[in-house]
C-alpha cells in the first residue's frame, strides 16, 4: 500500500481557532464509531502529549490555552482515505502571533518559514471577530442622525495591527505566493470558524466570504496567485466553551457536554450541506 | 568510533569494578550503561553553550514602491501608470486612497481587486479617514515636499478581462507647482514621463471660494503649460481632468458657477494642448467627503478608475527633455516607451 506524506500548514491570525480545529480533528478520527472521510490509521513513533492535551480540553468543553507564542509544535497524524491509502499528515501548530508578526513586523523566523512551504494550506478566519473597515464620514452621519455629539477623544496614530482582518489575511496569502515562501500553485481550504455565531445571518460560507471579507473574496476569485481554493463554515466546538482559568460555568457548554458523541458538536458547512466530518477539508486538500 | 561504556546507573551493578552486567545483558543492549561517568558531566556554569542564533526571514515591506521597484514589477503583466498632478490640498492622496478603500467593500463598478504590493502604504494613507483613527472628520496627511515620487500598486481585473497592474504615482503638490516657476524642476517628474494617463486635479473647494477661485482658474492651466513645455508628458498621453471635493461644491451656494469655471479650465487646456495630448475627459469626484449627506464617499471614483484602466494604443515616448541624464532608469524609460 502506498503512503503519501503531505504537509498541511494551518494558518490564521491570533485566536482564529487553529488549535481548536486540531483538537476536534484528533478527537474525531480516534472516536470509536465516528464516520469520517479520513480515518485514523494508528499511532507512530513520536510524542502525542501536545495533541492529546488539546483533545482532552476540547472534550471537556474548555477553551484551548493560547498556543505558545513562538515556534511551532508539529503534530503528525497517520490517517487513511476511503481507498485505504495511508496518509501521514503533519500540521505545525503555530501561534497566531507568528502570522500577525508577518503583517506587523514584516519578518518571520526561518524555522517557521520552513513549515509554510507546505503544498496545502488551511486558512482559519474567525467569523465572529472579523474587523471590517469603518469610515468616519459615515459614522458621523449616523451619530448626527441619532443626535449624538462626537466626543473629543485622543487621535490614534496609525499602526499595522489596526488594519482590517481581510487586509491582513490577503497579505498573509500573498506572502505565501512570493519571495522565499513562493513554491508555486497550492491548495487552500478557507475555514470560517465560530460558524455557530455566523450562521444566524442565514448565509452560506461563500456568501460570508463575499460579504464579510470582500477583499479576500476578490483576491481569491480574480486568481492572480495560483490558489486552488474552497470555503467551508466550521463550528469545531459547536458553541461556547468555558475558560478554565476564569473557572467559568456556562449552561450552554453543559448542554454541549450532554451530547452523547462529542464529535456531534462539530458542524462543517459546505454550501447548504451540513456535516460533522471535520476531515472533509483535509481530504479535499490532499486531493 | 563509539566510546566504551564506563558507568552503570543501576546501583546494584558492579560494572565499574568487574565490567560485568548484574542483569546479564550484553554490554551493547544494557539500558543502564552510560558512556560517561557522573563526574564527567560539567556543572551548568562549566557548560559551553553555543549561542543559538535565531535566523529571521525578511518579508516584503508593503510600502509605496520606489521607481526601480515599480519598473521591475511592470514587466510582469499588462500595466497602466497614472500620474496625478494637482496643487496642494487638491486631494491627490485622498483620491488614490479612496480607490483602495472602495475595493474593501467589493468590486468597484466591475473592477475587482486581485492583489497589491503596497498594502501597508495604502493602509497608512487610508487611516485618517477611518474610524480607527478616532478622528471626528476625515483628514489626509500631506505628501512630503522635495521627495522622489513613489508608486502605489494594485492588480485589478476589469469585468473578467485580463488582470492589469495599476501604478499610481504620488508626489507633493508643491513640487508640481514649482514647475510653473522653474521648468528645470520638471526633469525630476519621471512618474509623468512614464504615465499612460495623467490626472490633473482641480480643487472644487477652491473654485467654490471667492478668495481662491481665480487663483485656481489661473494656476491649473499654467501647470499644464509648464509640464507640456518641459516635455513631461508623452505625446498622445491621455488626460483626466478631475474636479475634486464635490461635497464642498454642493455645500456651497456656487455649484453652477464652479461647474462653469471647471468647464472653462478644461476647454482652455483642450484648446491649447489638444494636439499634443491624447484623449482628454472630465470627471467630478468626492473621494473623501467631510459630509456625506449630499454625496456618497468615493462618488465618481469608479468612472475615473475605468478611464485609468481603459486600453488605448500606447502613446509614443517623448523625446527626452533632458537627454544628458546619466541615470540608467531614465535611459530605460526612453527606450521602453510604454513599459517604462
Amino acid at each position: 500500500m502506498s503512503t503519501i506524506e503531505p504537509e498541511i500548514a494551518i494558518i490564521g491570525l491570533p485566536e482564529s481557532g487553529k488549535t481548536t480545529l486540531l483538537a476536534a480533528l484528533w478527537h474525531m478520527v480516534r472516536e470509536p464509531g465516528s464516520v469520517t472521510s479520513l480515518k485514523f490509521d494508528g499511532l507512530s513513533q513520536g510524542n502525542y502529549e501536545h495533541i492529546n492535551g488539546l483533545a482532552k480540553r476540547w472534550r471537556a468543553g474548555k477553551k484551548q490555552q493560547r498556543t505558545q507564542t513562538s515556534g511551532a509544535k508539529v503534530v503528525t497524524m497517520r490517517l487513511k482515505n476511503a481507498e485505504g491509502r495511508e496518509i501521514s499528515v503533519s500540521f505545525p501548530d503555530m501561534p497566531g502571533e507568528d502570522f500577525a508578526g508577518m503583517w506587523e513586523n514584516r519578518e518571520l523566523d526561518e524555522s517557521v518559514s520552513l513549515t509554510l512551504l507546505a503544498p496545502a494550506i488551511v486558512l482559519v478566519v474567525n467569523g465572529d471577530t472579523i474587523k471590517f473597515p469603518a469610515w468616519i464620514v459615515e459614522r458621523m452621519q449616523l451619530a448626527q442622525a441619532a443626535g449624538i455629539e462626537p466626543d473629543g477623544v485622543d487621535v490614534a496614530n496609525w499602526s499595522a495591527d489596526l488594519a482590517p482582518t481581510q487586509v491582513q489575511v490577503v497579505a498573509l496569502l500573498q506572502f505565501l505566493m512570493s519571495g522565499s515562501l513562493g513554491v508555486g500553485a497550492r491548495r487552500l481550504a478557507v475555514l470560517i470558524s465560530a460558524w455557530d455565531e455566523v450562521e444566524g445571518e442565514g448565509m452560506e460560507p461563500e456568501e460570508v466570504l463575499s460579504v464579510k471579507l470582500p477583499l479576500l473574496d476578490q483576491y481569491l476569485r480574480n486568481g492572480r496567485d495560483p490558489w486552488a481554493w474552497k470555503v467551508w463554515g466550521l463550528s469545531a466546538q459547536g458553541g461556547v466553551y468555558e475558560d478554565q482559568d476564569k473557572d467559568e460555568r456556562i449552561a450552554a457548554t453543559e448542554a454541549l457536554r450532554e451530547i452523547e458523541r462529542p464529535s456531534d458538536r462539530i458542524r462543517l458547512v459546505d454550501g447548504k450541506a451540513v456535516s460533522s466530518d471535520v476531515t472533509l477539508p483535509l481530504d479535499w486538500l490532499i486531493g | 568510533m563509539a566510546s566504551q561504556p564506563n558507568a552503570c546507573t543501576n546501583e546494584d551493578c558492579s560494572f565499574a569494578i568487574d565490567s560485568k552486567c548484574v542483569e546479564g545483558y550484553p554490554l551493547e543492549e544494557c539500558p543502564h550503561l552510560t558512556r560517561i561517568a557522573v563526574e564527567d558531566i560539567k556543572l551548568d556554569e562549566e557548560m559551553e553553550v553555543a549561542p543559538t542564533e535565531m535566523k529571521v526571514v525578511a518579508l516584503d515591506l508593503g510600502e509605496a514602491l520606489s521607481r526601480a521597484e515599480a519598473s521591475s514589477m511592470q514587466a510582469r503583466r499588462v500595466s497602466r501608470v497614472v500620474g496625478i498632478i494637482g496643487p496642494n490640498d487638491a486631494g491627490k492622496t485622498s483620491l488614490l486612497a479612496s480607490v483602495y478603500d472602495l475595493l474593501q467593500e467589493g468590486p468597484l463598478a466591475g473592477v475587482g481587486f486581485a492583489g497589491s504590493s503596497t498594502l501597508i502604504g495604502f493602509e497608512k494613507v487610508c487611516h485618517d479617514a477611518r474610524v480607527t483613527s478616532r478622528r471626528n472628520a476625515p483628514y489626509t496627511e500631506r505628501t512630503t515636499q522635495g521627495v522622489d515620487a513613489t508608486f502605489f500598486h494594485l492588480d485589478l481585473r476589469p469585468n473578467d478581462g485580463e488582470i492589469v497592474s495599476l501604478f499610481i504615482g504620488d508626489r507633493s503638490g508643491e513640487d508640481y507647482l514649482a514647475a510653473s516657476d522653474d521648468l528645470s524642476s520638471a526633469a525630476e517628474f519621471f512618474e509623468l514621463r512614464r504615465a499612460d494617463v495623467v490626472t490633473l486635479l482641480v480643487n472644487g473647494e477652491h473654485l467654490a471660494s471667492s478668495e481662491n477661485r481665480h487663483e485656481a482658474k489661473a494656476t491649473t492651466p499654467q501647470i499644464v503649460d509648464a509640464l507640456v513645455e518641459a516635455r513631461s508628458f508623452r505625446k498622445g498621453c491621455r488626460v483626466a481632468i478631475v474636479l475634486t471635493k464635490h461635497d464642498a461644491v454642493l455645500a456651497s451656494p456656487h455649484e453652477e458657477r464652479v461647474q462653469r469655471d471647471f468647464d472653462e479650465i478644461v476647454d482652455s487646456i483642450i484648446a491649447t494642448h489638444g494636439v499634443h495630448l491624447g484623449e482628454i475627459d472630465r470627471f467630478v469626484v468626492a473621494a473623501s467627503p467631510k459630509n456625506a449627506t449630499k454625496v456618497k464617499r468615493g462618488d465618481g471614483v469608479d468612472r475615473l478608475l475605468h478611464f485609468w484602466l481603459h486600453d488605448t494604443p500606447t502613446p509614443a515616448p517623448v523625446p527626452r527633455a533632458f537627454p544628458d541624464s546619466a541615470r540608467m532608469i531614465d535611459l530605460l524609460d526612453s527606450r521602453n516607451g510604454a513599459s517604462a
